[in-house]
């Protein structure tokens, strides 16, 4: 390049900046304007004020001294409502695996067997996904009566849901040159499947069905709330005693279950992973 | 194994395959295969040899009905397998195929995976609990012996190298028990050392059990190598058939460069 | 061939028997792991006659549920739509919380191992306590409404966010950062051009999953008094008016659904 031609794709290239410049800023402004705009009208809606959140500290201080300090004698009588937890979010979790096998490979389109079954499924498994858990278990107790079944069930649905999508999500997304090779084998499609398919998918499975776990036991301690078995139970139950100490002392296992589930399941995803 | 053997490339006749006109095209814009007749023998080491592009792994993927040919017919020892009543299962039991990107199912053993080519021969519900026989073990292993891996067969297909891990293609492949194995680019992925070890088991094997072999290859001295039978593709045509030494730098020339349809109009 | 094909199969073929045979160990495991589970399902009155009892009665209280009451709709737009800015607020009161913290949590920002620790210790205790007993303590302290809701939303996924935050920025590529303390830029420098622009992707993905999630959670927080939809989906339910639970039901159904499509298509717009 001669040093004139060299000047001058330089000075286009300096005056390109500034309108590329020009531009973005533009875009960011207009952005930025329709981001403040909705959330200053959310904001008045929900009536956001620091003011009141300030003025409100000394009730929370309140609050938060009627808890300590926690009555540690009433660990004891946690222990079966801990258990009891733990095992509405294995059974809970273990039912959505059961569920998931064959919901994910209806809900993918490259091994469903017709696309509105696709269809169909992936619409239960959205509306699966998008209740929450409370309200599966508020309804359950009505449909089955109080107690930890409800929440087992309650689980479960909503798990399935978010399981389920998830694989099939990965099954859509596998190696097509291994599926192929399968074909040309002479297998037949449930043999493609097995063999070609589920083995590429095993551990995202496998680590996914952990998260769950830790998931449905945080979700676990707060079912007892609407009845459906569990420590949120015991929660309540001190907290319409007004024996607001013996409440600090479920927050507090709870917080240790959490604590606890979350570094174990943790561990093991990295395990598999 | 690592020197190239000198085979005795004696003639086969008798035709195994049978290629008539065989066209594919995609939306009908897209001519893949525009007419090819080829006869295959019985036991032969045929390459099919090409440029990219040229179609063969459309011919190779219609003779094993993964890919359906537009119009045409191939007949595989005279009975006619373009048909809608054939059996798909029954003709790919027939048709291993080796691919260039071994396709192997990276977390299973080398074992499973080469257990994977018996699955035309199982039923379904035997297979949902990974079960097989023990006829089928037997038939694996020794595939894999004679491709030299079954020293491998327990670990994990991706803790192999890439021409172990086509080696073990081939002996999936092999433990299909065919007739005839195609293969599909088979060493593009693969540096010249290995690519020609991995030819000369392909080779050395089917030969010891009479398989045919069909493969495509776009290197010419491999072709040269270990080619029985060259069948030269460009642009959807067969523009060559012949031996290695048929094979001329002119008719390389016209199998890289030229375009079948303008020769046609020039008259060759 | 030195050693012929069968002698080669017949030891492989031994050694797998071999590696078959003491499959009796995984045995004694499996029944371990069947009966923890069987004492589980007992401790939820969980039998599989309950079980398929409970799928028609269950399945009839959903078609109790259909057609859903339209007319509900007007008492239920507006809590609804409630329940969006409490999630949105949520979210922007979490990233305030989480963004520092998860500054001060990660080893490549914060070299001190005490502070550290310390962050992360708080990004645990907020993420640990539930959302809902945030409420109740927010409840506690500005009154019923859909501003507690926001705060104790802020506060839980502030935990979740700042952890995510941290991991975000510790995965982030070495490189850049090297080149400028090479370069002699202050460590506030080398976040805010080193770090922080490889980590944005990652945060806004984040902040867009929780988001999702977030709405989800704030249809239930009402039921405590903290706004959004979970106030009339009490009631109805506690009133067995199921008709209207199944016109809430659906317009969460719609609202996840909207906001799915939307945070896929701000995704994909993004990169």
């Amino acid at each position: 390049m001669t040093s004139a031609t060299f000047e001058s794709a330089v000075q286009a290239t300096l005056q390109r900046e500034v309108q590329v410049r020009l531009r973005r800023y533009l875009k960011l402004a207009i952005y930025g304007a329709i981001a403040v705009a909705a959330l200053w009208y959310a904001a008045v809606q929900i009536k956001l004020s620091f003011g009141a959140l300030i003025s409100g500290v000394p009730f929370m201080w309140d609050f938060i001294t009627r808890l300590f300090p926690p009555d540690f004698s009433y660990l004891s009588v946690l222990g079966n409502a801990t258990i009891e937890t733990i095992q509405i979010a294995i059974w809970g979790t273990l039912l959505a695996i059961l569920l998931s096998i064959p919901l994910s490979f209806l809900g993918a389109r490259n091994t469903t067997p017709h696309i509105i079954v696709f269809h169909l499924t992936r619409l239960l498994l959205n509306s699966l996904r998008a209740i929450n858990e409370l309200v599966f278990a508020l309804i359950f107790v009505s449909a089955v009566g109080l107690g930890p079944f409800a929440g087992v069930l309650a689980v479960a649905l909503h798990a399935t849901g978010m399981l389920a999508k998830f694989c099939a999500e990965e099954i859509e997304g596998v190696d097509k040159g291994q599926v192929e090779a399968q074909m040309a084998a002479g297998a037949t499609r449930m043999q493609v499947i097995l063999f070609g398919v589920t083995p590429q998918i095993i551990p995202q499975f496998i680590g996914y069905a952990i998260y769950r776990l830790d998931v449905s036991i945080r979700s676990a301690t707060v079912l007892g709330f609407v009845g459906a078995g569990g420590l949120g139970f015991s929660l309540i139950q001190t907290m319409k005693l007004f024996k607001y100490h013996q409440t600090a002392t479920c927050i507090f296992v709870i917080f240790l279950l959490v604590l606890v589930s979350d570094w174990i399941c943790g561990k093991l995803r990295r395990k598999v992973i | 194994m690592d020197q190239p053997m000198l085979m005795p490339n004696t003639t086969k006749t008798k035709t195994i395959l049978s290629v008539q006109d065989l066209t594919k095209s995609y939306g009908g814009a897209i001519h893949a295969l525009r007419g090819i007749n080829v006869d295959v023998h019985e036991g032969e080491f045929l390459v099919i040899l090409g440029p990219s592009g040229a179609g063969k792994s459309t011919l190779l993927r219609c003779l094993n009905r993964l890919v359906e040919p537009t119009s045409g017919k191939i007949l595989h020892n005279g009975e006619e397998i373009t048909g809608k009543r054939v059996n798909l299962r029954a003709l790919r039991q027939e048709f291993g195929m080796v691919f260039q990107q071994f396709n192997l199912v990276k977390r299973l053993s080398v074992l499973t995976n080469v257990l994977t080519g018996r699955l035309g021969y199982r039923s379904t519900w035997r297979s949902l609990f990974y079960n097989f026989s023990k006829e089928d073990k037997k038939i694996a292993i020794e595939s894999l012996a004679r491709v030299n891996m079954e020293h491998k067969a327990f670990q994990r297909a991706d803790t192999l190298s890439g021409g172990e891990q086509q080696r073990v293609a081939i002996a999936r492949a092999l433990a299909q028990q065919p007739t005839i194995i195609l293969a599909d680019e088979p060493v593009a992925s693969l540096d010249p050392k290995i690519a020609r070890q991995v030819l000369n088991y392909l080779k050395q094997v089917t030969h010891e059990l009479g398989i045919t072999v069909i493969c495509n290859l776009h290197q010419v001295e491999y072709t040269r190598e270990f080619a029985e039978r060259i069948v030269g593709m460009s642009r959807g045509k067969v523009v060559f058939e012949g031996t290695a030494e048929d094979l001329t730098d002119e008719i390389l020339h016209r199998i890289y460069y030229k375009d079948p349809d303008e020769e046609e109009k020039n008259g060759k | 061939m030195s050693i012929s094909i069968e002698a080669k199969t017949q030891s492989v073929f031994d050694e797998l028997a071999a590696r078959q045979t003491w499959r009796f160990k995984h045995i004694v495991i499996i029944a371990l792991v069947v009966a923890f589970l069987v004492w589980c399902a007992d401790g939820v009155n969980l039998r599989p006659r309950e079980v398929f009892n409970a799928v028609p009665i269950i399945g009839d209280y959903f078609a109790r549920m259909w057609p859903p009451k339209w007319g509900f709709v007007e008492q239920i737009w507006k809590p609804s739509l409630e329940t969006l800015y409490v999630a949105l607020w949520g979210n922007v009161l979490a990233t305030i919380v989480g963004l520092p913290l998860g500054l001060l949590a990660a080893s490549s920002v914060n070299h001190s191992s005490v502070l550290r620790s310390g962050a992360m210790g708080v990004l645990n205790v907020f993420r640990s306590i539930s959302e809902l007993i945030w409420a109740i303590l927010f409840v506690a302290a500005v009154g019923l409404g859909p501003f507690p809701g926001a705060l104790a939303l802020g506060m839980n996924y502030g935990g979740i966010l700042g952890r995510l935050y941290a991991e975000a920025i510790e995965n982030v590529d070495k490189g850049p950062i090297e080149a400028m303390e090479a370069t002699g830029a202050s460590r506030l420098q080398v976040v805010l051009f080193a770090i922080l622009p490889q980590a944005l992707p990652q945060f806004v993905t984040y902040n867009l999953y929780w988001f999702e999630v977030g709405v989800r959670s704030a249809t239930v927080l009402g039921m405590v008094g903290a706004g959004g939809i979970g106030f009339e989906l009490i009631t109805s339910i506690r009133l067995f008016e199921w008709r209207e639970v199944g016109l809430i039901l659906l317009f969460i159904l719609g609202m996840v659904t909207i906001i799915d499509h939307a945070s896929t298509f701000i995704r994909s717009r993004l990169y």
